[in-house]
């Protein structure tokens, strides 16, 4: 019950149960609708899901400001690629933050002339662009970690047998090559991965929201059941990082 | 900006500022009732007032443990008086809470067939009981301060002083009652957390009276109070000097 206590008072781990709830309001609506509901029972579902969405424009009315003191922050950053990966992913998040701001605006009746289409297609363009970023950095990190394993084992096992120093043999064919080489990169992934808990959690939760702008501005569209799922594995993963600041992924 | 966002980063700052906000939109309400000019700026005022209120009410879903847990560490204090009002006003806020919870499950349809009416006064109920003993607890800890005070050797000197200065220009009518007036003040100057807690909880106070029907006060008032004590909250969790312990 201590931990509910410390846990609840961050107003960040409260509105990521929100989203959770949101999210998994949408599955079940999804769930529901396939199932044959009763319609007042989908009403009230799609009426749930909605004051949730409304109640976290309201509890995320201040986060552009510490998105831009984030931005901040990530300027002095030593490594070139994560300084601005990083920068311009906090600032793609106050835009989006800016725009979350307006449409909550319109929709509680404060500006009734937000055109509210326009402004949700801005800030699911914004959102998408961090998740980009996000990912770019993560794969960036992923190279320079699978590098390091890569040297590591190179050190590590005795010389391999060394290319012919024969300059009129042929180069080696590549399809017989790729295959070993695949395999090889394939395992380093998945121990690098396995060592690295927070880039894996990370990379798993940008690669779940990244379907949720990509269905909401119609690229790619999955369905409200698939965004649910997404949205709800993404509010989960995000909790437990809450939960256990070790499996945050720092900067 | 650091302060700031350390401040909203806390999940009670935030309500606070919501409360501010909600209590300041119904007294603006109240006092731009009758100019027909401003009729759509009240309509949105209102709307914004409601919609404060339905977004609290969700955020305070989880309350109920806090005050439990809350309960539970008041009830380990050695001094027994301070144990018994802490206790209660924890466990009956608990309650509040209890009802605040089914009554935002009426208001989004999970649950359909329960009475609001008769909820939403259990509601008031709980809270005013709740305020009635963080009172009862705050004239005990100001009833201690002024008997320490009055042993105060350095005090007392000072009380002398006042007592007796320039009786030409105007005798005291009772003189029990200005010592007991001054001590009361010095008291409660040199113990500001006491005095806002004090205060907060008589402003407080003023919205279950209003809500209950034991006194009745008019819109505009109740926003005032509503506002005023949501204010000293927000300077008390800003200024944790100032909050009282424990």
């Amino acid at each position: 019950m201590e931990s509910w206590v410390r846990f609840n008072s961050q107003s960040q781990a409260k509105e990521r149960i929100i989203r959770a709830a949101q999210y998994a309001c949408t599955l079940l609506g999804y769930t529901l609708q396939k199932g044959g509901a009763a319609a007042d029972l989908l009403h009230t579902v799609s009426q749930l899901e909605a004051h949730m969405s409304l109640s976290r424009k309201l509890l995320r009315l201040g986060n552009s400001v510490e998105a831009l003191e984030a931005a901040k922050r990530a300027i002095h950053l030593s490594d070139g690629v994560l300084r601005l990966c990083l920068t311009i992913s906090h600032l793609n998040r106050a835009m989006y933050f800016a725009c979350d701001n307006i449409l909550w605006a319109g929709k509680t009746g404060l500006v009734p002339e937000v055109d509210l289409q326009k402004w949700s297609q801005r800030s699911f363009r914004y959102y998408l662009f961090t998740l980009i970023l996000n990912l770019t950095r993560d794969v960036y990190e992923l190279h320079l970690l699978m590098d390091r394993e890569a040297r590591y084992r190179a050190s590590k096992s005795p010389p391999s047998a060394q290319p012919s120093p024969s300059l009129s043999a042929d180069p080696p064919s590549p399809a017989p090559e790729a295959l070993p080489w695949l395999s090889r990169q394939l395992h380093l992934l998945v121990t690098v991965l396995y060592s690295n808990p927070p880039l894996l959690l990370d990379l798993l939760k940008t690669l779940c929201d990244i379907f949720i702008p990509l269905d909401r501005l119609g690229i790619r569209p999955t369905g409200s059941g698939f965004v649910g799922a997404c949205g709800l594995t993404s509010s989960l993963l995000s909790i437990a990082t809450i939960l256990h600041p070790w499996l945050k992924l720092k900067p | 900006m650091d302060a700031v966002v350390q401040f909203t980063s806390q999940s009670q700052g935030r309500d606070r500022i919501f409360r501010a906000t909600q209590y300041a939109c119904a007294l603006s309400v109240y006092l731009l009732r009758n100019n027909s000019e401003r009729k759509d700026l009240v309509a949105k005022l209102k709307s914004l007032e409601t919609n404060m209120s339905a977004g609290r009410k969700l955020f305070r879903l989880g309350n109920t443990i806090n005050s439990i847990e809350a309960a539970k560490r008041t009830m380990q204090l050695s001094d027994r008086v301070l144990s018994l009002c802490l206790t209660a006003a924890n466990a009956n806020r608990a309650l509040y809470f209890i009802c605040d919870n089914v009554l935002w499950a009426r208001n989004v349809g999970l649950i359909r067939d329960i009475d609001k009416e008769r909820w939403s006064l259990n509601a008031s109920r709980c809270y005013f009981l709740s305020l009635v003993t963080s009172l009862t607890r705050d004239v005990y800890e100001v009833i201690q301060l002024m008997a320490q005070k009055a042993r105060d050797r350095h005090f007392r000197q000072k009380m002398e002083l006042h007592l007796n200065e320039s009786p030409e220009v105007a005798e005291a009518v009772i003189p029990q009652l200005d010592a007991f007036l001054f001590l009361l003040l010095e008291s409660l100057r040199s113990h500001p957390a006491v005095a806002l807690d004090m205060l907060k909880n008589v402003c407080d106070l003023f919205i279950p009276l209003d809500r209950l029907g034991i006194y009745q006060l008019n819109a505009g008032v109740v926003g005032f109070c509503g506002l005023l004590s949501s204010v000293i909250g927000i300077v008390t969790l800003a200024q944790p000097k100032l909050r009282l312990r424990p």
